[in-house]
């Protein structure tokens, strides 16, 4: 594990000029042995992190340095410390799993840093984001970088936007020691360069107060005392450092320089600031000398006074200053623009200057409240400036009372066009007609009317949606705004000699340019009548700005269900269904069967808890009921630790569907019995790694449908499994996750491919179209078009949806079935062997005694080996099915932002899960059990139920955790193995469905299929039916089990195993 | 050829002069301007008076580099007159704030056309010149290039136009406060005081301060987690050196003929164009 840590340190001196440099430094979680007493012993040094910055960052390519080793030194960080040794960072403890400390102190450490060049900075620090800020990788990126990643990502609108002037520095020189000496220099002027923005001031505030200290903790040279950088002041030093190091980077020509030639600008110029800082050399063109003269304290004189207006202008302003521009009603060269006043901390209070300048005394004294004092002198000095940038305003200025100004219609479409822009960027406000703005503005485009004349036959002839796949056809016209427009009009638009036309009674702008190539279009594509197919339909709708549609009403129809889902209406309750299907799970079931009878594949990505496997079995059964025709069985492919509760499930709600588990040794593996075997089923249930294994049996037949469960698992689109799936033959695909895939592009488009292959186009292009500017540049459009293309193919409700929450219970009980490992199994057999030799042998109390035993050891082999052989065995979930479903729910769980309790009546597999999800699946892990004090427990509750904190997973052994606290914030409660009593289950499921409990509770209990566990579980089933506890909370009554009952409550149902 | 001149009304001065003289005296006015021939250049309270070092000419018998006095004087605007034009000129915005940032307003000639005045000297008869020189014409190349550095003066400070004509820019100012944008104005055009800042570095220097008390997951990770939602992505200015162009072009300390304004927008682009890639 390594996190990548950095931060800008300015240099350790106390001269005028005081530069500094950003760096680098990388912490493990390994110690490493250090020769110095204050190396900071967790730190990579010089060697392991040039390697580790050409390796996992690959510097190189960013940063010029010839030879990485070359920026390497030590730095100094003053850290929390304790025990003489420097503590991890806040986020090594996340992953190590430590607790942050309650006391430390603060002490320095030696740390090799890594000088990044300063022009180098922002791609660094994008690079480094962009690669491991959304990894699952072992490394990751500590906040402090994070931090400047976006500091730096907000700083660049300074030089984007021109948010910097040429600047001069005095500075006094103190008195040499000779006091003879008359004629010393009492100052020197330094040409250099400031930012000047309001804009800047508030990022430098809001960014200090978000600053991490780990940012100020470092210094170049060890420092006597613990001190840290002010952050403001650190931000500031850091930024004008990085204006300059741009300004320097730009080189000027010879013709330049020439047209500066001594004014102080050339002084300014990228040669100039560096010999300037360098002191040594003189300057180009005044020279050193020169900035110590009479002549240059003129020269910074006038300089300030420039400098000084301009910066009033952004200072003590209560109001921003607008322009309002109103269209021509009638007349077309009728426009005009009003001078209007806007508060700035409440911008429903405007005033327009026309009434303004009519008030009488006491309502002006009124507004002056409101827009501030001086506020007619700050009315002219805005117009004055406007007017410069927009000289037009100076028309309005020929009165002592400036109210507007008029435009014609040119005029108004130059403003619209450009000079309001200008003035925005002026930091003055524009106000314009709706229709202009981007939901109001009326496009000119290709309009395409599509038409279902070929579904409706095929409909007709009792063929239903089948066959859907190239059957619509449509033609092309011509719009605006929506409205259909004649090649006529069309053709008088774009010859109008304006570009800004008042059309049907409304003003629009006419790119005549693109009109014309619209027009060509049209005239080249209209008389043809070609068809396409739903997809490449739904694909064209994505991009809004070229195309609109005018679809025949069945289209309209099929359109609209597509893009809003809540207008699906819901099916009934399959009669064969054994339960009662939820509304929200009607909706789901009825969207994925109207995908399909458009031969489309969608993905369900409900959140977990949901019903994601109900809606599937719903929907095998929806569609038998249905249809008449023979279906052919469906492929259902699911992580390993999942097929028993597929299996179960389809028993629960559907036990007339025939399903054939195609796993373990017994298996069939010889295509053609397996052909025909498969003939038989409804459904054929398998693994993933199954389906790669026997990928020529699965490939030789031809399914219905296949459907991934966990379809994540197939996000690498080069792995052989991915490939082996992506062969199988079927007439639909459909693929069920419960992780947000949104938000990781290249699964996304994994998922995508299998579903709908060709879509997203290929993996290369889809990368530069989508993943990079998205991911990398925030663009804002494609995310918008990606959104658009892939919304009809994905379902997602979320618990937290209103809707949901109406269909749902508050608490959601689920029992989760697993079948058990080979492992597991070969284990459970000979235990039970063994007792049952044993039982025969014993009578009294050594018989209570081996009962209780054996069901302990038994429940310990249904949750993992290593806990009954208790041989410190590896705790990994390839040995336990239990295990490893419980971490696939664990992940979607925290994936998603909740938060999970988890229960075990075995302190060790208490400690033994802790362990594993801290450092197996890197998540923040709580642990109650008998033996941690009060003290800890309320602190760890405390910090668990802080709604700053990240999700994360408590788990509490039942007997310590099952009463008297309180755990809101999670919202999933797991019972990874069962107690004989349900009240003592809900008693602690009740943790987190207690009074404060926003959310729903989704309850998961686990169950071992084939054993003890089972049979637990059936006669809790049972008992609660006739009364909510009847049993006592302990297990001496199964001792009262005569032999033959006992074993078969723990005899193991071969069954029920497969492997 | 440079001209003397960068401004419009600059060049209008220059204009009047171009009606009365020969273009020979003219071109070696302009070279006794920029070669600094010209020396006690002094402007008093209406009129104009310098020396110019003329050249040896044996022919006309001067042996010895020679030194003329040279004066230039323009006919002023009587008071009762003056009160007239500045009442008008209190009533429009425009004028007053173009005047704010040391700019003579383009239509200035409307407030005085009224009174059949001008502001900018308009024909022969409103320049009285004199100078020492035994040049039979008048205005001789002496005076030429004297009125060529009260051009370029008046680049800098449209208010002596006022001057020349009669009227000191504190009375002007007195005379527009009666007014009432003058009176919401005036305190704009006072000199403000300019207070010489000290700094004690080069960049903003980065304080320091006692380690206080802190919580050791802030110290780690600040006071909030920042996510993409915190970037804003920023587009390049629509405008170039919008920031500066709120000011008037030439500034003081802009000694040049060119524009400042287009110099900073050539190097604005320039700062942008050649550090896109490492942003």
């Amino acid at each position: 594990m390594h996190i990548i840590h950095g931060t800008w340190i300015p240099q350790p001196i106390e001269e005028y000029l005081q530069e500094g440099a950003f760096y680098l430094w990388v912490e493990t979680d390994k110690t490493v042995g250090r020769t110095k007493k204050r190396e900071h012993s967790r730190s990579l040094a010089k060697d392991r992190l040039a390697q580790f910055l050409s390796d996992e960052i690959g510097v190189k390519q960013v940063d010029s340095f010839k030879k990485i080793d070359a920026g390497i030194s030590a730095k100094y960080f003053i850290l929390p410390s304790a025990h003489n040794q420097p503590l991890k960072s806040y986020e090594l403890m996340q992953f190590t799993g430590d607790d942050p400390p309650e006391t430390f102190e603060f002490k320095a450490w030696e740390v090799s840093c890594y000088q990044v060049q300063a022009l180098a900075v922002f791609n660094l620090l994008k690079n480094i984001y962009f690669l491991f800020s959304n990894s699952r990788s072992n490394t990751l990126l500590g906040s402090d970088l994070a931090f400047w990643y976006h500091y730096t990502q907000s700083f660049k609108e300074i030089i984007l936007k021109d948010r910097y002037i040429p600047s001069l520095r005095y500075q006094k020189l103190p008195c040499p020691k000779d006091k003879r000496r008359k004629n010393y220099d009492k100052f020197r002027i330094h040409p250099t360069w400031e930012i000047i923005s309001d804009k800047y001031e508030a990022k430098i505030k809001a960014y200090a107060s978000w600053m991490p200290q780990i940012c100020v903790s470092g210094t170049q040279k060890p420092m006597g005392q613990n001190i840290f950088f002010d952050r403001s002041s650190l931000l500031q030093h850091f930024s004008e450092n990085m204006l300059l190091a741009i300004i320097q980077n730009t080189q000027i020509t010879k013709k330049y320089e020439k047209q500066i030639e001594g004014t102080f600008l050339s002084d300014c110029m990228p040669d100039s600031i560096s010999s300037m800082q360098d002191y040594s050399k003189s300057a180009k063109s005044n020279g050193d000398s020169y900035w110590k003269t009479e002549n240059a304290l003129e020269v910074y004189k006038n300089w300030r006074q420039w400098s000084e207006k301009l910066r009033e202008h952004y200072t003590s302003t209560v109001f921003a200053f607008c322009f309002k521009l109103k269209a021509a009603e009638s007349e077309k060269d009728n426009w005009k623009i009003y001078f209007q006043l806007q508060a700035k901390n409440d911008p429903s209070l405007k005033i327009d200057l026309a009434d303004y300048w009519h008030m009488d005394k006491t309502a002006k004294t009124r507004v002056k409240k409101v827009f501030g004092k001086d506020l007619e002198k700050k009315i002219l000095l805005h117009l004055g400036q406007a007017a410069k940038i927009y000289p037009k305003i100076w028309e309005g200025l020929e009165t002592d009372k400036p109210t507007g100004i008029c435009l014609n219609l040119e005029e108004a479409f130059d403003f619209l066009k450009e000079s309001s822009w200008i003035l925005q960027e002026s930091d003055f406000k524009v106000i314009v007609p709706a229709w202009w703005t981007p939901e109001g503005r009326r496009k000119a485009k290709i309009r395409l009317k599509t038409s279902s004349e070929n579904l409706k036959k095929a409909t007709a002839a009792g063929k239903n949606y089948f066959g859907l796949e190239s059957i619509l056809k449509y033609s092309y016209e011509l719009s605006i705004g929506g409205e259909v427009v004649s090649e006529k009009e069309w053709n008088d638009l774009v010859n109008a000699k304006s570009q800004l036309v008042k059309f049907r009674g409304q003003w629009i702008e006419l790119d005549q340019k693109k009109m014309n190539q619209m027009l060509e279009f049209w005239q080249n594509n209209a008389n043809e009548k070609p068809e396409i197919n739903v997809l490449e339909l739904i694909k064209l709708s994505a991009d809004e700005d070229k195309f609109e549609f005018d679809h025949d009403d069945v289209l309209k129809e099929m359109m609209a269900k597509l893009c809003d889902k809540s207008k699906f209406e819901v099916i009934p309750n399959p009669d064969k269904l054994n339960g009662k299907l939820r509304e929200y799970q009607k909706k789901g079931v009825s969207w994925l069967s109207y995908l399909e009878s458009l031969k489309l594949n969608g993905c369900l990505a409900d959140d977990m808890g949901l019903g994601k496997t109900i809606q599937v079995i719903a929907l095998l059964i929806y569609e038998r009921e249905k249809k008449e025709a023979v279906l052919l069985p469906t492929l259902i492919i699911v992580p390993t630790s999942v097929i028993g509760n597929w299996n179960r499930e389809i028993n629960k709600f559907a036990p007339h569907l025939s399903r054939l588990i195609h796993h373990g040794s017994n298996r069939c593996k010889i295509v053609k019995e397996f052909k025909e075997k498969v003939q038989k089923y409804n459904t054929v249930i398998t693994s993933y790694a199954l389906a790669r294994r026997d990928a020529k049996l699965f490939q030789s037949c031809e399914w219905e449908r296949i459907v991934l469960d966990e379809a994540q698992n197939i996000k690498n689109p080069k792995a052989a499994q991915t490939k082996a799936i992506l062969k199988i033959k079927s007439k639909y695909r459909l693929a069920l996750t419960g992780t947000p895939v949104e938000n990781r592009l290249m699964d996304l488009w994994s998922i995508f491919n299998f579903l709908n292959s060709g879509y997203l186009e290929t993996q290369a292009k889809f990368r530069k179209a989508f993943e990079l500017p998205i991911q990398k540049e925030n663009n804002a459009f494609k995310t918008k078009i990606l959104k658009n293309l892939v919304e009809p193919f994905i379902l997602r409700r979320m618990k937290t949806d209103k809707n949901i929450i109406k269909d749902l219970p508050d608490k959601v009980e689920q029992k989760v079935y697993c079948t058990l490992s080979k492992e597991q199994a070969s284990l459970y057999e000979s235990v039970v062997k063994d007792i049952l030799e044993q039982i025969e042998e014993t009578d009294g109390i050594q018989r209570k005694g081996l009962i209780l035993s054996s069901l302990t050891k038994l429940k310990q082999i249904c949750n993992h080996p290593s806990q009954f052989l208790q041989d410190n065995s590896e705790f990994t979930k390839q040995r336990s099915h239990k295990l490893s479903r419980l971490t696939e729910m664990i992940e979607e769980a925290i994936e998603s932002g909740e938060s999970l309790l988890i229960f075990t009546q075995f302190k060790e597999s208490a400690i033994e899960l802790e362990q594993f999800i801290k450092n197996e699946l890197n998540y923040n892990t709580y642990l109650i059990h008998g033996s941690i004090s009060r003290k800890k427990r309320e602190q760890m509750i405390q910090k668990f139920q802080d709604p700053e904190t990240e999700p994360s997973v408590f788990i509490l052994s039942l007997k310590a955790g099952g009463v008297g606290i309180t755990l809101t914030k999670a919202n999933h409660v797991f019972h990874f193995d069962r107690w004989w009593n349900p009240a003592v289950e809900d008693q602690a499921t009740d943790r987190a469905f207690r009074i404060g409990q926003k959310k729903n509770v989704f309850v998961h209990k686990f169950v071992s299929m084939g054993t003890l566990e089972e049979r637990i579980d059936q006669m809790i089933e049972e008992k609660k039916k006739i009364s909510g506890a009847i049993m006592g909370s302990g297990e001496s009554w199964l001792t009262e089990l005569d032999n033959e009952s006992f074993k078969e409550l723990i005899a193991l149902n071969k069954e029920a195993v497969w492997e | 050829m440079a001209k003397f001149s960068k401004t419009w009304w600059g060049e209008k001065f220059i204009n009047a002069l171009e009606q009365i003289i020969d273009s020979g005296r003219l071109s070696r006015g302009r070279t006794y301007a920029r070669t600094g021939r010209i020396l006690n250049f002094h402007l008093s309270e209406d009129k104009i008076t310098a020396k110019v070092r003329g050249k040896k000419n044996p022919y006309f018998g001067v042996y010895k580099e020679p030194k003329y006095n040279t004066s230039i004087k323009i006919k002023p605007i009587l008071q009762k007159e003056w009160k007239t034009v500045i009442k008008l000129i209190g009533t429009k915005a425009g004028f007053v704030s173009k005047l704010l940032i040391n700019e003579m307003p383009e239509n200035i000639e409307n407030a005085f056309s009224e009174l059949n005045l001008h502001l900018l000297p308009h024909s022969s008869k409103d320049l009285i010149t004199k100078c020492s020189c035994p040049d039979y014409a008048n205005p001789c190349k002496h005076i030429a290039g004297v009125y060529y550095l009260v051009a370029s003066e008046l680049d800098h400070d449209p208010f002596l136009m006022f001057k020349l004509r009669g009227l000191a820019k504190q009375d002007l100012l007195k005379e527009l406060g009666k007014t009432s944008l003058g009176k919401i104005l005036l305190p704009e055009f006072a000199d403000k005081k300019i207070c010489i800042e000290n700094t004690e570095s080069y960049y903003t220097k980065p304080q320091t301060e006692k380690v206080g008390t802190v919580n050791f997951k802030k110290f780690w990770t600040g006071s909030k987690q920042l996510s993409k939602q915190h970037i804003k992505p920023v587009s390049e200015t629509a405008i170039n050196a919008v920031l500066i162009k709120k000011q008037g072009d030439y500034p003081l300390f802009w000694d040049k003929d060119s524009s400042f304004i287009e110099a900073m927008e050539d190097f604005y682009q320039r700062v942008r164009d050649k550090n896109r890639k490492f942003l």
